[in-house]
């Protein structure tokens, strides 16, 4: 094993959570508005269903191979050669990936609080906060979401209920007026988002608990689902077809909270809320990127490709597109089918075949 | 200018490499490699990056591959 | 090993240098904008100057006059100005700002801006949608800025010294929260114009004349009534007493006396507003289009210029007809004015068909502009009055003058 860390089915929860929802909060409503208009709460509830069942692909897979992450178990799946290149894919998709993550968090900072900083020194300096959390292994990253994402659950909520007063109900109805389409079509986006659970399939072999991991992995879907309901009720709500128009809703929603002339420009808590919990997922993504590459390689330790591939990781942000338009455009198109692609269909796949390989393998040793 | 960032890209390497070269010992030659091979793309592609600054990407590449599925959510 | 020690110094002289290095950052900070290197602007307004010409008017805020004027009290202090008043011309809100800012040796600051006024001219004469625009667009502007429109110029407006405020950006915002008028903020107006009517309602300021004997330029803007905008122009406006009804029908009705006439008496009964609520009802039937509203209020007696005895549970009743047909009265004017005569849908009947009837919305969506002045409206207002105030009969009349009817 490379990583002798150990954490709890409880922190990995912990993990996930702001995995989906730190960039879910903040272009994903919009996206969602395109479609599904007054019904947009109920779109995180079908995507929901795909989080569930990447939980159930990654905890299945891990027990066929317990001990091993999904670069190793699909070498023993596919075969040497088909393995090897599957995981090659796989590892340069979480680097694409992990590339967007960090552009979607740079772009945000830029284009909303620091309009002149070069967008280089806002990725880069959170790259480098996250290469040490990497450095200090899985276990670092456990107990910082133990810390973050209490407090950044709890301001949301709080956020959230500030903004009651200013909310109009009447905006949802009427409800499914062109049916149910819309809301499903809707949904494909965040299905996209859910599905990055997968990185479970890399952080399951650390489980001190593992019996528990299928438990923790659905609350934690549910947790995400809830907090994506609320989220797209309370935007929607207050800015009605606006929602569609704005680049940030959630930011727009927080900045309009104003409660007796006192309680006003909180637009800074939702950089807090943000940052960290894009923290937790860039920290996420990078150390199952590390951690694959180096089971990839067959290295003895990952700790030496953590700033080599921070660094590549950078450039993948920069490259990824030449402007927020076009990313949130590829996001809010092709760029869905290509995460879910990955992220569950290949990994379907992957189950299918291990399960009947696990049959045929039962039927010799029974005939024996 | 452009000379400059390239500049300052190989001193991060060399601030890296600094970093984390005394720490990989003396048997590990695998790892060195990876870790230098690994610089190496980096540094080419952060440098190409420098003198084009919009090449297409990865991105590119995967949005051709998924555009009919793409165009169900064009709106 | 002599390699081995080498790096060991080299790294110990990393770990030194890498304590070093914050220092550098600390000479670059891109977005360091310090208080006083701001100028924070409090409100904004835009005149039609030429043709083709804008002029944009800021009050930027003075903060070295704020402490010294409350320690000083009167003399120097409550005269002083604590605002500065800049114009600016442009062919677009954007070129005129960046002309704005030649005048200022500080940053402009928009992110405590609150109030936006636009002149009537260049409301009437030109789409406001894409000064609308870059008002959103700006990442440092405030949806929650409340709008306004204003008869006069607002570089004139502007210029006023109000005697109780700070400055006008402070009038306006708390004239508008005392929901005298609609009450639009910058997220409320972009919605409407996207809505299903792509109408709007905005307040219409004029200047307060001042008492006579006073300085002109002491006194403030007043809301005197509601601008009414199609498609990004402005197409009328009403005057107080019938952005009343409208409020009723937008169930914004918050702050109100109604003052009455009873029959058969002289003098006026006043009451206050408790709680009002109001909501529209649609119903189509027999390809009719109709509209309830349904509202509900209740009062307190405030005053009692008549001889009448409100003591009397008759009265009371006799009173709460009356208010009924007050509010029934404003209404129906602000129906005639809007309805009838601007064929401007700023009561949000077309949202209200589209929830209770999606699939016929549908089909009619496009004609709505033929439909909405067709709509008939029946109105069923219930009006309560719950307290006669603490006297219960006419307080300064004697006895045997009391109508006990």
């Amino acid at each position: 094993m490379i990583e002798k860390g150990k954490i709890s089915a409880f922190q990995l929860a912990l993990m996930m959570n702001p995995t989906i929802f730190a960039t879910a909060l903040l272009l994903v409503p919009a996206i969602t508005a395109k479609h599904a208009e007054q019904d947009l709460w109920l779109s995180p509830i079908w995507a929901a269903i795909s989080g569930l069942l990447t939980v159930y692909i990654s905890c299945k897979l891990n027990k066929f191979y317990p001990e091993k992450s999904l670069i190793q178990y699909s070498e023993q799946i596919l075969g040497k050669i088909a393995g090897k290149i599957l995981g090659l894919i796989f590892l340069l998709y979480f680097l694409h990936l992990n590339g967007i993550i960090v552009r979607e968090y740079g772009e945000f900072v830029v284009g909303t609080f620091l309009n002149t900083t070069p967008m280089n020194v806002v990725m880069g300096s959170m790259l480098l906060v996250c290469a040490l959390a990497v450095y200090g292994g899985i276990e670092a990253i456990g107990r910082s979401s133990q810390i973050i994402v209490p407090v950044v659950s709890l301001l949301f909520l709080v956020m959230t209920l500030l903004l009651v007063k200013d909310l109009d109900p009447k905006k949802l109805l009427p409800v499914m007026e062109n049916g149910i389409m819309p809301s499903f079509m809707g949904s494909i986006v965040p299905s996209a988002w859910f599905s990055e659970f997968i990185l479970m399939a890399f952080v399951l072999p650390l489980l001190k608990d593992s019996g528990k991991a299928m438990k923790w992995g659905v609350l934690s879907v549910l947790s995400v689902m809830f907090l994506l309901v609320i989220t797209n009720l309370s935007t929607y709500m207050l800015l009605g077809k606006l929602t569609i128009k704005d680049t940030y809703p959630v930011m727009v929603a927080v900045r309009y909270i104003s409660i007796a002339d006192f309680l006003e420009h909180l637009e800074a808590i939702v950089m807090a809320i943000w940052v960290s919990g894009t923290f937790i997922k860039i920290s996420m993504f990078y150390y199952s990127t590390v951690l694959g590459m180096a089971q990839w390689l067959s290295l003895s330790d990952y700790r030496p490709i953590v700033l080599p591939i921070g660094f590549l990781i950078l450039v993948l942000g920069h490259w990824a597109a030449p402007n927020l338009q076009s990313l949130a455009h590829f996001l809010g198109t092709s760029g869905a089918f290509y995460m879910l692609t990955l992220q569950l269909g290949i990994p379907v796949v992957l189950l299918c075949i291990a399960w009947i390989q696990q049959k045929f393998q039962q039927k010799k040793d029974g005939g024996q | 200018m452009k000379w400059a960032a390239v500049l300052g890209i190989t001193f991060i390497f060399v601030c890296m490499a600094l970093f984390e070269w005394p720490k990989l010992g003396r048997g590990s030659k695998k790892e060195k490699i990876i870790f230098l091979s690994l610089s190496v793309i980096g540094w080419f592609l952060g440098s190409m990056l420098v003198f084009f600054p919009n090449p297409p990407g990865p991105t590119e590449l995967m949005d051709g591959i998924f555009k009919p599925l793409g165009k169900l959510l064009e709106k | 090993m002599r390699a081995i020690t080498f790096f060991t110094k080299l790294n110990i002289l990393l770990q030194i240098s890498s304590l070093l290095l914050p220092v550098t950052l600390l000479t670059g900070c891109w977005d360091r904008k310090e208080l006083n290197d701001m100028a924070i602007i409090t409100a904004a307004g835009i005149d039609k100057k030429t043709e083709s010409t804008i002029e944009l008017s800021v009050i930027v805020y003075i903060p070295k006059n704020a402490g010294v004027g409350e320690e000083m009290g009167g003399g120097n202090g409550g005269q002083g100005q604590q605002v500065l008043v800049r114009s600016a011309e442009g062919i677009s809100i954007a070129e005129a700002i960046s002309m704005l800012q030649q005048e200022f040796p500080r940053h402009l600051f928009w992110g405590h801006n609150e109030v936006f006024v636009i002149d009537e001219e260049l409301a009437r004469d030109e789409d406001l949608r894409p000064t609308i625009d870059f008002i959103m667009r700006h990442p440092q502007t405030r949806e929650r800025s409340h709008i306004f429109i204003s008869k006069q110029k607002v570089k004139n407006i502007f210029s006023l010294n109000p005697p109780l405020e700070r400055d006008l950006a402070e009038v306006l915002r708390n004239l508008a929260g005392l929901k005298i008028g609609v009450d639009i903020t910058l997220k409320d107006l972009a919605e409407m114009l996207i809505g299903e009517s792509g109408t709007a309602a905005l307040p219409y300021i004029d200047i307060l004349s001042p008492p006579e004997s006073q300085d002109k330029k002491q006194t403030i803007a007043d809301i005197i009534g509601t601008a009414v905008l199609k498609n990004g122009k402005m197409i009328g406006s009403i005057d107080a007493s019938t952005t009343r009804g409208l409020l009723w029908l937008r169930n914004e009705i918050e702050l109100a006396v109604v003052t009455v006439k009873p029959d058969n008496t002289e003098g006026y009964v006043s009451m206050q507003l408790l709680r009002a609520y109001s909501r529209l009802i649609p119903k189509i039937e027999n390809g009719k289009w109709k509209i309830t509203m349904q509202a509900k209020t209740e009062d307190d007696l405030i005053q009692n210029g008549t001889t009448l005895n409100t003591g009397n549970p008759q009265t009371i009743h006799r009173l709460e007809q009356d208010l009924k047909a007050d509010i029934d009265n404003k209404v129906k004017e602000a129906l005639k004015q809007v309805q009838h005569e601007m064929n401007a849908d700023i009561f949000g009947f077309a949202e209200a068909f589209h929830r209770a009837y999606p699939n016929v919305w549908k089909k009619y969506k496009q004609n709505w502009d033929d439909i909405f002045p067709t709509v008939e409206v029946t109105l069923e207002t219930t009006a309560k009055i719950r307290r006669p105030g603490i006297v219960t009969e006419p307080g300064a009349y004697p006895e045997q003058e009391v109508k006990t009817e």
